[in-house]
């Protein structure tokens, strides 16, 4: 599902140079729950970007779901991101509309069958748990809730692999292990998930293999 | 999609809020004043097109022809080409209307010694000769001809009234061309601001697999529905304008420029205009930057 090869990446030049990612390899099978931790900094989310071709690597090669990102056409992209759920420490909920409209508002985008959006909606809130808040705005909403319905977009289109930057970096520790617990019910009905965070704490709760950066390195692969 | 495209167009069409009205204000500000223009420069032209019908060109001959001469003079005067119609006009003929013209005060011309004006022909030019342009040319042929003392032709003051009409359509033109580059740099403005609003769904829009068509329809078709808007406006201004002025007008212009009537833009000119709004605005829409990142 995802295969990067030696990648790197650099931004500015000379004494402002700075290495985000510098040689990273590795592999996701179709499938895998796999934990990308490292402390703030490390390149987490410079590398999940350029797995959604938000940014290019300066060196290496990208494929994700079947495209070569690296020589992904600009045209290409939506293809790409069509196959992939993203979700961010910020929910990113577009704060005039509701929960329902903020998860239908992707198919709509996407052009789906007009039939197909209200059960397809229905369904993603019904897998987050949050049905009963579908007519909700935003600003009503907790944090936990927030980042459920920003799950609940995520999946309503169906994608082959999550992508799930800092997903728990707002939450208190129960909300996290809410969160926690709904991207493996995802997860264990067959999307691919790559899972990013910053809490150590949270690793060993996955049980799953972790990737771990350190200053843009990949220094451990483990599980 | 495309009941999606249209409805987002027309939220952001309710975002705009005021810069929007704004927008639609200037775009039928500038169409008025171009339909304005138009309108005035239609009916001049129809009028130096009715004034074109009765010019006619005088050609003055140094001696009266005998009869048995007059028809090869008159088929040589034809053969210079553009002539619609010839009419010979004695010295005889020429008298009796001088006569005429003069009314009571005729025997001032009994008492001539003799008759002291030149035989003539008169020339109605062709429709493709009555422009002031095929006029001169058909008098400078006419001058040429041996028999021609002097050649007067009609069109001096057609000739003043298409240059007018010209300067008009220049003026028309150029007030046209700086309100319409006001109106789009205005629908520039309130679809960027729209943009600037819409920033977090167009990265929503990108991040989840939106084409680039999607998110940049709704803000043409924002510019386009300002713009058709606008269009609307300024036909029911100039219609309102013309229903005001031309009974007032209508009087006035037999005896001054020789029309009946002023006629109004046609259905297809009409359509023309707000064609030309509709693309104003898109243009507007077009222009419009503020891309999210993603």
């Amino acid at each position: 599902m995802i295969r990067l090869q030696h990648v790197s990446k650099v931004y500015g030049a000379g004494a402002s140079r700075v290495v985000a990612l510098n040689g990273i390899t590795f592999s996701i099978a179709k499938g895998e729950f796999v934990v990308l931790n490292g402390a703030s900094g490390a390149g987490k989310t410079t590398l999940l970007r350029m797995l959604y071709r938000a940014d290019v690597p300066s060196e290496g090669d990208i494929e994700v779901a079947g495209f070569d990102v690296t020589e992904l056409r600009r045209s290409e992209i939506p293809r790409l991101r069509r196959s992939i759920g993203i979700v961010f420490q910020d929910s990113k909920l577009l704060a005039g509309r509701t929960v329902f409209e903020n998860v239908a508002f992707v198919l709509r985008v996407l052009g789906a069958p007009r039939r197909e959006i209200t059960p397809r909606t229905f369904a993603a809130l019904k897998a987050v748990g949050l049905s009963a808040r579908a007519q909700a705005y935003p600003n009503q909403l907790s944090q936990g809730e927030a980042q459920r319905a920003s799950l609940a977009r995520a999946i309503v289109k169906s994608p082959g692999l999550l992508l799930a930057d800092e997903p728990t970096g707002n939450l208190d520790e129960d909300m996290a292990g809410e969160i926690l617990g709904l991207v493996k019910d995802i997860w264990s009905r067959g999307t691919t998930v790559l899972f990013a965070t910053h809490q150590a704490r949270l690793v060993p709760l996955l049980k799953r293999r972790t990737l771990r950066l350190e200053h843009g390195r990949l220094v451990k692969d483990e599980g | 999609m495309l009941g999606f495209i249209f409805n987002e167009a027309m939220r952001d069409l309710r975002r705009a809020g005021r810069v929007g009205v704004s927008a639609i204000l200037l775009i039928a500000l500038s169409l008025t004043a171009l339909g304005g223009f138009w309108l005035l420069s239609l009916n001049l032209g129809r009028a130096i097109a009715q004034w074109g019908d009765r010019v006619r060109v005088i050609v003055y001959l140094k001696d009266e022809p005998p009869a048995a001469r007059l028809e090869e003079l008159l088929q040589r005067i034809e053969a210079v080409g553009g002539v619609q119609r010839l009419r010979f006009v004695s010295k005889a003929e020429a008298l009796r209307v001088l006569k005429r013209s003069l009314g009571s005060q005729a025997d001032v011309a009994e008492q001539l010694p003799r008759n002291p004006l030149p035989a003539s022909v008169e020339v109605t030019p062709d429709a493709a000769m009555a422009t002031p342009e095929g006029t001169r040319a058909l008098v400078s042929r006419l001058a040429a001809l041996p028999e021609v003392e002097e050649v007067q032709g009609g069109s001096q003051w057609v000739d003043g009234l298409a240059q007018f009409r010209r300067l008009f359509q220049g003026v028309g033109l150029a007030v046209g061309a700086v309100l319409a580059l006001a109106a789009i740099l205005t629908v520039t403005t309130a679809t960027t601001l729209v943009l600037h609003l819409r920033r977090d769904e167009m990265e929503i829009m990108r991040l989840v697999g939106a084409t680039e068509n999607v998110i940049r329809w709704p803000r043409l078709l924002q510019g386009m529905a300002q713009g058709l808007v606008a269009s609307i406006v300024a036909l029911a201004t100039l219609e309102l304008a013309y229903a005001v002025a031309v009974p007032r007008l209508e009087p006035l212009l037999p005896v001054t420029i020789g029309l009946e009537r002023v006629a109004f833009l046609s259905p297809w000119q009409a359509l023309a205009l707000i064609g030309a709004g509709t693309m104003l605005g898109a243009m507007g829409g077009l222009l419009a930057r503020g891309r999210a990142h993603a």
